[in-house]
């Protein structure tokens, strides 16, 4: 597990390498062996036969953090606070005698991992752009508890500790070493080597900051009134994004404030009693839950029908240049696929590339790919008006306005130059696959592929099935929407597919809600403190009244007399018919619309939709607009619409926005509990009308949990 | 029951609460020595006759800090007998001390008691002593506790007040304060502050600005929206989701004045002012103190008011003159508005908008503007009102004798 090797330097190198494991990760078993090596470090060191140590991998990696499947069954508190306490000790043990340590990092350190780097004296990365360092512990609802909150603290002050944890940003090494968290870039892992050895040979002691008389916190402690400010004003802007639902950035805050104030061992056990709290919560189990355990189901493909090679497409057609067009081109691009943009003339196809560069721009300025890296990218988006340049390409997507005609018709023109292998896929989120796939030549090599608005940032694609898509169609489909690191959610052919089906009952019942007599405003607030990303009102505004009607009506056609209609429906047909208010495109909806500055709420609004609801209870509020998402989902999976509830999870948090703090919009209904969960369904169903009625498979679900 | 009775009141000048005000480089003890010394030979006092010093201060540390009423005795050459107490109650404090001091005379504990406060907020700034409201993250978390310009703001949003309005009434506080200023009305109270020579260094209050003019009013800066943008306006929906978006129309023009100023009030009863041949101007009729929602923070003065009406068996219309602080356009406003008073008996004297507001003295000081007042007018009743931080509010009602 551990290689030990002394030069005749003195100098130890242990390698990192676990077995029955393809990455390191730090648990109980490595404190277990580690722990007999530090004590034989110290003898080593009382004996003066020790110089400096070079901790290593033997892995690809150098380690991938700690142990989820533990940290997500773990319930008992004192169990957890020992834990982090023993792997701290040891970390402690290993920095503290004295003698020098560097971390010779040579591949991706994250999380627990990152933590042990960060026990270590110095740190000296390979400098290849593919590794990966960082805390994304926040991502998951947890925080590291192994002392690295309280050692960024110290390497960094509070307020650039307080970044790095929150964003949870995986950095290269070349960003790394800008943040500060890494001290050096090695070329080969002989020169990591080499460099790691004439530190450590230039050293006399090693000894931390915060282990001598003289350190100092960058940028003061929290009983500076400065940084007390920052820290006032971080806690403020917390909430602003995040509306107190994240327990783990709200932590973070909390032991840089209160850590910076004491010695460092002293905030070290602050930091394991908030660690000890997040991994014990909810919270936190639903988003390893969801961004681990579901994320490797889906991405693993579960879903993806079995017995096909993997798809390795290059080249990508792409027809029409507008927003989606050109954004679904810089998603191509950024993962080294090549682009032929084609719309009706070279200079229209040229405008959407224009925006495609400047997307590419945006997303270097956020840091997500290099700035180099989106000049080089847009020369990889070729123009075109002629379908005869798709000749070789594997995978052609239209992604026209939604309009059954125009998209027959540019299909038919791609068609005619493809070839029989190749996919066709229509980008739509509304038309249904199978009235396209009628009239297409190569009806088993069409697909449905559904791309949200913006592309570049959406992590998800809906893949939908139509009426002769083969198997192999959409394994292919599957394995391009991962090429292009999205997440591919397998769908059948049905209104409105998953996403966009059930986001739509959240603006309904908004609208409900206005027709019920509470005020707009208040609606608006619930949403978005309940931790969706808009309120309904405003969300109705941007898909616009018309398509959230088209949705209703598609369910009317599907359901036939079994079809009940959504009470809001009077509501949206005043808004669109009576008062011409149609959304945001129109520049009239719920919201006004300044030729300057934010939407307001539309000041005659509550002259059409009279507002005399002043009692209101949030929690019946905040319930309805979350459970009608709920059960639509349970709809979807009992009418197969998709077939697992990873897919549902995910879908729900990367397609539209579902808190993510309760791990999806199924999850949700486990951190409820099953059985109160259907009881207040039937409350609901009582109250407000037979959308709140379970359906069978919710029934199943509850039958099997009591 | 032994009354409480009012027997002096007195006052620094408020100097503006910056390096330009007069107060700039004394010492925050002098002031309150001054005052001291002042309400000493005015009286012709036996000090060691008095009980206790009770002294509101509202950010006690430095050269307020530890306990700066025994301080500012001991340093003045009080009696040693003579205890001396500093409390807290935020703007409350100044008001409160005088309170807790007819507390105790209304007890029979003590016979003699000065209370009152100071704040020298160009020394020690506000918000310099820090404090779990406002500095601990997890605190503020669970509080939802906002800077009070951003908790003024949402006042005037929730009730409609637009920025015009706060003007309007800003502009009235500074020509009330401007023509009471000119007539002397003060000038009972107010003590001049010297230095060791002798040489004045202020001998009436400097904050006002008599040329105010709506449009000067109206060309300020909203003073709070910085606060919202960082997230404070985030904050104060969540407790108020009716709320679309916080209108930030608080200025530094209709908000109460930084500055310095210490006050002091002599109360004690009836025997003791026979013994001291001290006069009684008035008696404490009742006090009562509450605590309001914290995010809003501001809205005590109607509870406090209608609590202490109740204490003392009055109706709103038993009151002659009224004294709402002025710490936000929209505080004062909200009072008098809900309770429908008539405009010309609120703060007739203008307020802390003209005048500024010394945090820990502008109880004591209100209380003793309105007795001069009530004096000039030979009125009987009269209201102190104010808002206090942390989501309190104070008031005090006085009888004239």
């Amino acid at each position: 597990m551990i290689k030990y090797k002394k030069d005749t330097d003195n100098i130890v190198t242990l390698t990192l390498d676990m077995a029955h494991r393809e990455v390191n990760i730090i648990n109980h078993e490595v404190g277990k062996a580690l722990l007999p090596v530090v004590q034989h470090l110290h003898r080593e060191k009382a004996a003066g036969r020790l110089r400096g140590i070079i901790i290593t991998s033997a892995k690809k990696t150098f380690s991938t953090g700690g142990d989820l499947d533990y940290l997500h069954r773990v319930q008992n508190v004192e169990e957890i606070h020992h834990y982090a306490e023993n792997l701290k000790q040891l970390f402690r043990d290993l920095e503290s005698p004295g003698v020098p340590v560097v971390a010779a990092i040579n591949g991706s350190a994250l999380g627990t991992g990152f933590e042990l780097a960060l026990a270590c004296h110095h740190r000296i990365v390979l400098g290849r752009p593919n590794i990966r360092l960082g805390h994304p512990e926040v991502t998951l609802g947890l925080i590291p508890g192994t002392g690295g909150v309280i050692r960024l603290l110290w390497l960094l002050g509070v307020e650039k500790a307080f970044r790095v944890l929150t964003e949870g940003r995986r950095y290269t090494p070349k960003e790394a070493l800008e943040v500060g968290i890494i001290d050096a870039l090695a070329d080969s892992e002989k020169d990591m080597l080499e460099r790691a050895k004439i530190w450590l040979l230039a050293q006399v002691e090693g000894r931390r900051p915060w282990d001598r008389q003289d350190g100092r916190i960058p940028g003061g402690t929290a009983r500076d009134n400065a940084v007390a400010q920052v820290i006032r004003q971080l806690a403020a802007d917390l909430t602003q994004r995040q509306q107190n639902n994240y327990a783990a950035p709200q932590a973070i805050l909390n032991i840089l404030s209160e850590g910076s104030k004491v010695d460092f061992d002293t905030a070290c056990r602050i930091e394991s009693r908030y660690f000890t709290e997040l991994v014990s919560s909810q919270e936190s189990k639903n988003m390893i839950q969801a961004f681990w355990y579901d994320f490797k189901a889906v991405i693993d493909g579960a879903s993806r029908p079995k017995g096909f090679g993997k798809f390795r497409p290059k080249k990508v057609g792409i027809i029409g240049s507008g927003v989606m067009g050109s954004g679904i081109a810089a998603a191509c691009v950024m993962r080294g696929l090549e682009v032929i943009l084609k719309d009706i003339s070279k200079s229209v196809a040229e405008r959407g590339k224009l925006y495609a560069a400047q997307r590419l721009v945006e997303l270097a300025q956020e840091g997500k790919i290099t700035e180099e890296d989106s000049s080089a990218l847009v020369d990889k988006i070729q123009t075109t008006k002629t379908a005869a340049d798709f000749e070789d390409c594997d995978l052609v997507i239209e992604a026209v306005f939604e309009n059954r005609n125009v998209k027959t018709k540019v299909m038919h023109e791609a068609e005619m130059h493809m070839d029989e292998y190749s996919l066709f896929a229509t980008n739509t989120s509304s038309i249904p696959i199978r009235t396209l796939a009628e009239s297409s030549s190569r009806p088993g090599n069409f697909v449905g592929l559904h791309f949200f608005s913006p592309v570049e940032e959406v992590p998800i694609v809906e893949i939908i099935r139509g009426p002769q898509t083969t198997d192999e169609t959409i394994a292919r489909a599957f394995d391009f929407v991962k090429r292009i690191r999205k997440t591919p959610i397998i769908v059948k052919d049905s209104w409105g597919f998953f996403a966009s089906r059930v986001q739509n009952t959240y603006l309904l019942e908004g609208i409900q809600l206005l027709s019920e007599g509470y005020p707009a405003a208040l609606i608006e607030n619930v949403g978005r403190q309940l931790g969706m990303p808009k309120g309904p009102l405003a969300l109705a505004d941007d898909l616009g009244l018309d398509m959230a009607l088209r949705f209703e009506n598609q369910a009317a056609v599907l359901y036939g007399p079994q079809y009940i209609q959504h009470p809001a429906v009077p509501a949206l047909v005043k808004m669109k018919d009576d008062l011409q208010r149609l959304g945001a495109r129109k520049k009239a909806g719920f919201y006004d619309y300044p030729q300057a500055g934010e939407r307001y709420l539309w000041t005659a609004v509550h002259e059409h939709f009279p507002h005399h609801r002043s009692d209101w209870s949030r929690q019946k509020l905040e319930e309805r607009l979350l459970f009608v998402q709920v059960i639509e989902a349970v709809w979807c999976l009992q009418e197969k619409v998709l077939s697992s509830v990873p897919e549902a999870n995910l879908g729900s948090i990367y397609g539209w926005g579902f808190p993510a703090f309760k791990g999806g919009v199924i999850q949700f209904i486990n951190d409820y509990g099953v059985v109160d969960f259907l009881a207040r369904c039937r409350a609901y169903e009582k109250e407000h009308g037979p959308r709140f009625k379970a359906p069978k498979l919710l029934r199943q679900m509850a039958a099997a949990a009591s | 029951m032994t009354e409480a009775l009012l027997f002096d009141a007195l006052r620094t000048p408020r100097a503006k609460g910056k390096s330009s005000g007069a107060f700039y480089g004394v010492k925050p003890i002098d002031l309150l020595a001054s005052a001291l010394r002042a309400l000493q030979e005015r009286n012709e006092l036996d000090t060691s006759r008095v009980d206790d010093l009770i002294a509101g201060c509202v950010t006690p540390i430095g050269d307020q800090g530890g306990n700066i009423a025994k301080a500012a005795l001991l340093y003045s050459g009080w009696a040693n007998e003579v205890a001396g107490l500093q409390l807290n109650r935020y703007c409350a404090s100044g008001l409160e001390a005088v309170n807790l001091a007819a507390a105790r005379i209304r007890a029979g504990f003590d016979q003699l008691i000065v209370a009152g406060g100071l704040e020298c907020m160009s020394c020690v700034p506000m918000e310099s002593d820090g404090g779990p409201l406002l500095f601990d993250p997890e605190v503020l978390h669970r509080t939802g506790y906002i800077p009070q310009g951003v908790a003024a703001d949402l006042i005037a949003t929730i009730n409609g007040y637009e920025r015009e309005i706060l003007d309007q009434y800003a502009l009235q506080s500074q020509q009330r304060a401007a023509a009471a200023q000119a007539a002397g009305y003060f000038d009972r109270s107010i003590i001049p502050i010297h230095d060791q020579n002798g040489l004045l260094l202020l001998d009436r209050d400097e904050y006002l600005r008599p040329q105010t003019t709506l449009e000067s009013l109206a060309g300020l800066r909203p003073a709070f929206t910085h606060y919202g943008e960082q997230g404070f306006d985030a904050i104060a929906l969540r407790r108020y989701p009716e709320v679309e978006r916080i209108h930030h129309h608080h200025t530094a023009g209709n908000s109460s004045g930084i500055v310095d100023g210490a006050a002091l009030v002599l109360l004690g009863s009836a025997a003791i002012g026979q013994q001291l041949g001290l006069q009684a101007r008035a008696k404490v009729r009742a006090a009562a103190v509450i605590g309001s929602e914290p995010t809003i923070m501001l809205n005590g003065p109607g509870p406090a008011s209608r609590k202490v009406l109740a204490q003392a068996g009055m109706e709103i219309s038993d009151i002659d003159l009224w004294e709402v602080n002025e710490a936000f356009a929209a505080v004062a406003l909200q009072l008098q508005r809900s309770f429908e008073l008539d405009p010309d008996r609120v703060n007739v004297n203008g307020g802390a908008i003209a005048l500024g507001h010394p945090l820990g003295a502008t109880g004591a000081m209100l209380l003793g503007t309105l007795l001069d007042e009530l004096e000039r007018r030979d009125l009987q009743t009269g209201l102190v009102t104010l808002c206090v931080g942390g989501g309190m509010g104070v008031a005090t009602i006085i009888e004239r004798i």
